[in-house]
């Protein structure tokens, strides 16, 4: 065949990079709407569940039985099943419907009944529930600080100008796994530089998370995976009950924690016993639910490319976020996984969170550049913090993110690595040479900074470890290193987890440490002129992007 | 507990520490009551630092940068109380949010495990790690060692799961 110009063209363009399959719901190898899924039921005797999604109790398997021992609200719950799923739709996303009574409803259904629910809306529709239904009022970021090399100081770095930038969370994640300690204490210290109050996290295997967690290392956790098959659920090592305890050691230790979940991650582990993704994934936000955890980090997340690759993917994972908020959770919606080559297709995707807002937009922004990004790459990158700032001024959106100047970011880089070198010092850690510090305050990523001695640090890690390090010797560590607002900075971290404000829903600190939540500031958008509005201070500060020219300059 | 009874429970308080007596009438609440909050005292280490305490009973209000530094502070102070975290779920539960109660009261009971055995424990819950009997030994030390009553039976009800969905250890 003779080819044509324009075909030639548009299969060089980068969206044919991306990979597109045919759905197979028989494998489970369809996002949404697949003839497949349960049809939603239940049965309540004597205030128990005997029957839920057309199974039987006997028929349960472990996943049916936590969800229908835990998760559901039972006095209404015969009522809601009875209920016109595309009624309960129109309700969602209706601005004369408040959020609490939409919760009466949405609170006492079945996965099986939230997934029909949300599969008879459009992606506006789904937005405009997100709105609705997002726990906290004012929507937020998070971003990821990790680097190819382990680097701490690095990490430091840029978790300080992601702090500055106006992050309020932020994550880092190792490359060899025993660095987790020292990349936890990094985040910590550079983020508590760039801006006092960001919660941060280290992502590494359950049990470590946790001991760093009561180390007093991190603030926060939220790599506690579920999925929504029996089977998964195994391969990954844990059940609904080890989970649902886990989150309660975190919270006994006063750590706020998150769960998390997306569609696809069952087919891709080969089990997904012919169910859509997003009924799996309603299964996830259940059990999330039901372990009484305040939160989720969802939206496909790791498996993005797996529902991105069939029709309705995208939306799946709008739908996902939504069925999170329906459940009264905080949502971390997920927009930090490379999934296309195509910068038109990551801008589309995460504008269904960006427009109507999340409580994370981004679980995480990658605050590095893609090569440096250890979750395998982010769909956000240190490159595109323009274009985010830019999409803001647009769209009059608030998406986390602030303008900032050159020189004041250089600033509070090299601050918090010198901090960083103060805390190796007081620590005992191997030294963080000026060098380091030098190289860290100008770097875009880690290319840009002298190699370390890894068995030296891994070795110190080791000793570390086997003592009683905590919090408290990092405090000292700034303290005596010559920084004491640092030092009160992390100090007031530690305070939070005294307090246990941090623990509810949603819940962010400002820069004095004030808890920001959906106990004290809960969402209650109901059309224009409500819910979360800019202040002009806000306003202002997102319109003046540094490199817009004034007109009385021309 | 609502607005006025705050404020009753309060002058009471005062009324106390001027070594006098207070009214007493049937609408003083009950010490239970008293000790409850619900969202209008939250932030609770905001509002009402002076009544949350540390697990080894320092005072919120009380808990200085210098303290850490002089060495009158230490991690074992930076840990949440049993009694602050009761208030917690009843900040939850009063804004309609059980299950985070729920979680927040079995919590609540693990602050007294031991940071070593509770990851054990954590460990041991996972799949094909344990017997039921150890599960049930779990349970049992849970309570009768460390008071944990709702995690004990949380324990069994997962020890019967597991037994009915063939994921006990293998031995």
């Amino acid at each position: 065949m003779k080819r044509s110009k324009r075909f030639e063209v548009l299969e060089n363009r980068p969206i044919h990079q991306d990979g597109f399959v045919k759905p197979w719901p028989e494998v489970g190898l369809v996002a949404m709407e697949s003839s497949l899924d349960p049809v939603p039921s239940i049965k309540v005797e004597n205030g128990r569940v005997v029957e839920m999604d057309g199974k039987r109790r006997e028929e349960f398997d472990m996943i049916d039985s936590f969800i229908a021992d835990y998760a559901i609200k039972l006095d209404n719950a015969e009522n809601v099943a009875a209920m016109d799923s595309t009624e309960i739709a129109r309700k969602i996303c209706d601005i004369n419907v408040p959020r609490d009574e939409v919760l009466k409803i949405t609170l006492s259904m079945t996965p099986a009944k939230i997934n029909e629910v949300v599969c008879k809306m459009s992606v506006l529709e789904i937005m405009m529930g997100l709105t609705k239904m997002r726990a906290r009022k004012t929507p937020s970021n998070q971003a990821h600080a990790t680097n190819l090399r382990d680097n701490t100081v690095e990490i430091a770095a840029d978790a300080a100008e992601a702090s500055f930038r106006g992050f309020d969370e932020e994550e880092t994640t190792v490359g060899i796994a025993r660095y987790a300690p020292m990349n936890a204490i990094g985040v910590l210290v550079g983020a508590q530089t760039g801006r006092p109050g960001v919660l941060t996290q280290c992502s590494v295997e359950e049990a470590t998370e946790l001991a760093m967690g009561m180390r007093g290392f991190t603030t926060y956790a939220e790599t506690v995976s579920v999925y929504g098959t029996e089977q998964v659920f195994m391969d990954g090592d844990d059940t609904p009950y080890s989970k649902a305890f886990l989150a309660s050691c975190y919270a006994s230790r006063g750590l706020k924690m998150r769960f998390t979940s997306g569609t696809g991650s069952e087919v891709q582990m080969g089990f997904a016993e012919g169910k859509s993704m997003l009924y799996l994934e309603a299964r996830c936000i259940f059990i999330t639910k039901g372990a009484g955890s305040q939160g989720i980090q969802n939206g496909s997340v790791s498996c993005c490319g797996v529902p991105a690759g069939v029709p309705s993917g995208v939306r799946a994972m709008a739908a996902e976020n939504l069925i999170a908020t329906l459940l009264d959770l905080e949502c971390a919606s997920s927009n930090d996984q490379s999934f296309t080559h195509s910068d038109l297709r990551r801008s589309a995707r995460t504008l269904m969170q960006f427009v109507p807002g999340t409580d994370f937009i981004c679980s995480g922004y990658s605050s590095v550049p893609n090569y440096d990004n250890m979750f395998a790459g982010s769909n956000w990158d240190a490159e595109d913090f323009d274009d985010w700032l830019v999409i803001q001024r647009d769209l009059k959106l608030d998406g986390g993110l602030r303008p900032v100047k050159e020189d004041d970011v250089i600033k509070i880089r090299n601050k918090a690595a010198k901090a960083c070198q103060a805390v190796f010092r007081g620590l005992g850690l191997p030294a963080i040479t000026d060098e380091e510090v030098e190289a860290a305050t100008y770097a875009h990523g880690s290319k840009d900074i002298p190699e370390r001695n890894v068995n030296e640090d891994l070795k110190a890690i080791e000793e570390m470890m086997a003592g009683d390090t905590s919090g408290i010797d990092i405090i000292k560590a700034l303290y005596d290193g010559g920084f004491p607002d640092v030092a009160e900075a992390v100090f007031n971290m530690q305070k939070q987890k005294v307090a246990g404000d941090y623990l509810h829903t949603a819940a962010i600190l400002d820069k004095n440490f004030h808890v920001i939540s959906a106990v004290n500031e809960p969402n209650d958008y109901h059309g224009p002129q409500t819910g979360y509005q800019m202040t002009e201070e806000r306003l202002n500060e997102i319109n003046d992007i540094p490199w817009a020219v004034n007109p009385e300059d021309y | 507990m609502d607005q006025e009874q705050m404020m009753k429970a309060i002058v009471e308080e005062v009324m106390k520490a001027m070594g006098q007596t207070a009214v007493s009438s049937a609408a003083v609440p009950s010490p239970e009551d008293r000790n409850k909050v619900d969202a209008g005292s939250y932030p609770l280490g905001e509002k009402i630092p002076d009544r949350i305490y540390s697990r080894t009973g320092k005072r919120l209000s009380d808990m200085k940068l210098e303290d850490v530094i002089n060495g009158n502070l230490t991690a074992a102070d930076m840990r949440i109380s049993p009694q602050t975290m009761e208030m917690q779920a009843q900040v939850a539960e009063s804004v309609g949010r059980e299950n985070l109660a729920g979680n927040l009261r079995r919590a609540a009971e693990l602050i007294s495990v031991p940071d070593d055995r509770l990851i054990e424990i954590y460990n041991a819950l996972r799949p094909y790690r344990s017997s039921k009997q150890e599960l049930l030994d779990i349970a049992d030390e849970l309570s009768k060692k460390y008071n944990c009553t709702v995690c004990s039976a949380f324990v069994r009800d997962a020890a019967d799961v597991y037994e009915k969905r063939d994921r006990l250890r293998q031995d």
